[in-house]
């Protein structure tokens, strides 16, 4: 014979009654056995579940694929003369001459092969679709994004961050807070890429979260600037590490943060 | 990236690994699941102009939950095979489903050695009120929204769900000197 009360029970159980009816699911579990051992199977039940129970995560592949479907999608939204028109090379002059006076200025040096890169990106673009490894940055960005995976280790002390890598990546770039700039470092996070661990440092830059990812860089070359499904991937190499920033903030932006990096590097 | 684009980005795809553990659950084959989420951010960034709801998550859910049961159906095209029926709240024989589908059958055959194996031998609808209401702390109402039936059906299914769940466990552990959830 089942208690009248079992699902009472479980509604206080889940925390859908008021506080009224809390009061009487309580006295009501003092005097039942039936539904005192009910409440506490419901205990031992969730426990085992969350405790458990596997979490499929999104795999990267399929987080790539995701993306290019919605690029599709938000292409064949966009009116007919958005589409016609030559929208990429105007943002690209619209960057260049900041980019260039920025880089000439005060990194003569990279400054050069930076406009270099600049200038053929939108050349590049048609024959970058299959990069699997900027597939793997967008996704591992669009991964930090979600709750809880943004930051393994929470810090703007540089102190902290650095010593973390060494216990959880194959790598230990140089690690630099940029807060007077605009660049608040918030932590650090290891990812897996390129078959490594790779060090990854998230600055927030207003609004926007940018990744910087660094790895060994001995296997597959990245372009220098690449923008897939929305977001802007700037990559370059300091000595035998791989860099590459990763965000949906502007060009100027990651630029500029770029050239912080490097100048500390 | 456009404003459409961006705002999906924001408010969707933080949602996108619960979606998919959603679908993992109630789609056991990865290959399914896949597909079920990639169609459904698509269904989903399509209606995102007219998105009205304060939901977004439980909205994201019914969707996966419709791509879920459409995929389903193309796939059992030549073999009907009925839902579990819906019983009354009190019915306390209704503890495990009667009328399992193929991919609980071929399972059936199968020990259960673990938690997730136990899950699987539970009807799709059990697992998917235990995954909403454990795991990803759903109300009740946002139950009943996803699974587009009203909430006394969610309480009872949820109440039949963790009894079965309970049963399998003791059907699987008999013999087995180890603690009941």
């Amino acid at each position: 014979m089942l208690c009248p009360e079992q699902l009472r029970v479980q509604a206080y159980f889940d925390g859908e009654v008021d506080a009224i009816g809390a009061a009487e699911i309580e006295r009501h579990l003092e005097r039942c056995g039936e539904c005192h051992e009910l409440h506490l199977q419901l205990q031992r039940t969730r426990q085992a579940l969350r405790g458990e129970l596997e979490y499929f995560r999104v795999p990267q592949p399929l987080a790539a694929r995701i993306g290019n479907a919605l690029d599709e999608a938000a292409d064949a939204d966009a009116p007919a003369a958005a589409r016609a028109g030559p929208v990429r090379p105007a943002r690209a002059s619209q960057a260049g001459w900041w980019t260039r006076s920025f880089w000439t200025g005060a990194f003569s040096g990279v400054g050069l092969s930076a406009v270099a890169a600049a200038a053929t990106l939108f050349v590049w673009m048609p024959m970058l679709g299959t990069n699997p490894l900027v597939d793997d940055l967008v996704g591992a960005h669009l991964r930090s994004l979600m709750p809880d995976h943004l930051i393994d280790v929470v810090s703007s002390d540089r102190h902290t961050v650095k010593p973390w890598y060494a216990g959880h990546t194959d790598v230990s770039p140089a690690v630099a807070d940029f807060d007077t700039q605009g660049y608040k470092l918030v932590g650090g996070r290891a990812d897996y890429l390129d078959h490594q661990r790779s060090a990854v440092m998230v600055y927030q830059h207003g609004p926007h979260t940018i990744n910087v990812f660094t790895w060994a860089a001995d296997r597959h070359s990245l372009p220098a600037q690449v923008t897939r499904h929305g977001y802007h991937l700037l990559a370059w190499k300091i000595g035998d590490l791989q860099y590459c920033a990763v965000s949906d903030t502007g060009w100027d932006e990651l630029h500029a943060l770029a050239a912080l990096i490097q100048g500390v590097a | 990236m456009d404003d459409k684009r961006r705002r999906f980005e924001v408010q969707v795809l933080p949602h996108l690994d619960a979606a998919y553990n959603f679908a993992r659950w109630l789609a056991p084959a990865p290959a399914d699941a896949d597909d079920v989420l990639q169609e459904a951010v698509l269904r989903a960034f399509r209606a995102f102009d007219s998105l009205r709801v304060s939901d977004v998550k439980a909205w994201l859910f019914a969707i996966v939950r419709n791509c879920h049961f459409t995929a389903l159906k193309q796939r059992q095209r030549r073999a009907q095979v009925p839902l579990p029926e819906e019983h009354d709240a009190d019915d306390g024989a209704a503890l495990v489903a009667q009328v399992p589908g193929p991919e609980e059958e071929s399972i059936r055959s199968s020990e259960a050695h673990n938690l997730n194996e136990l899950m699987q031998l539970l009807p799709a609808e059990y697992r998917e009120v235990l995954v909403l209401r454990e795991i990803e702390d759903l109300s009740y109402r946002e139950i009943a929204e996803v699974a587009g039936v009203p909430i006394g059906t969610v309480m009872s299914r949820l109440a039949r769900a963790r009894r079965a769940l309970k049963g399998q466990w003791m059907e699987q552990m008999q013999g087995t000197p180890r603690a009941v959830p």
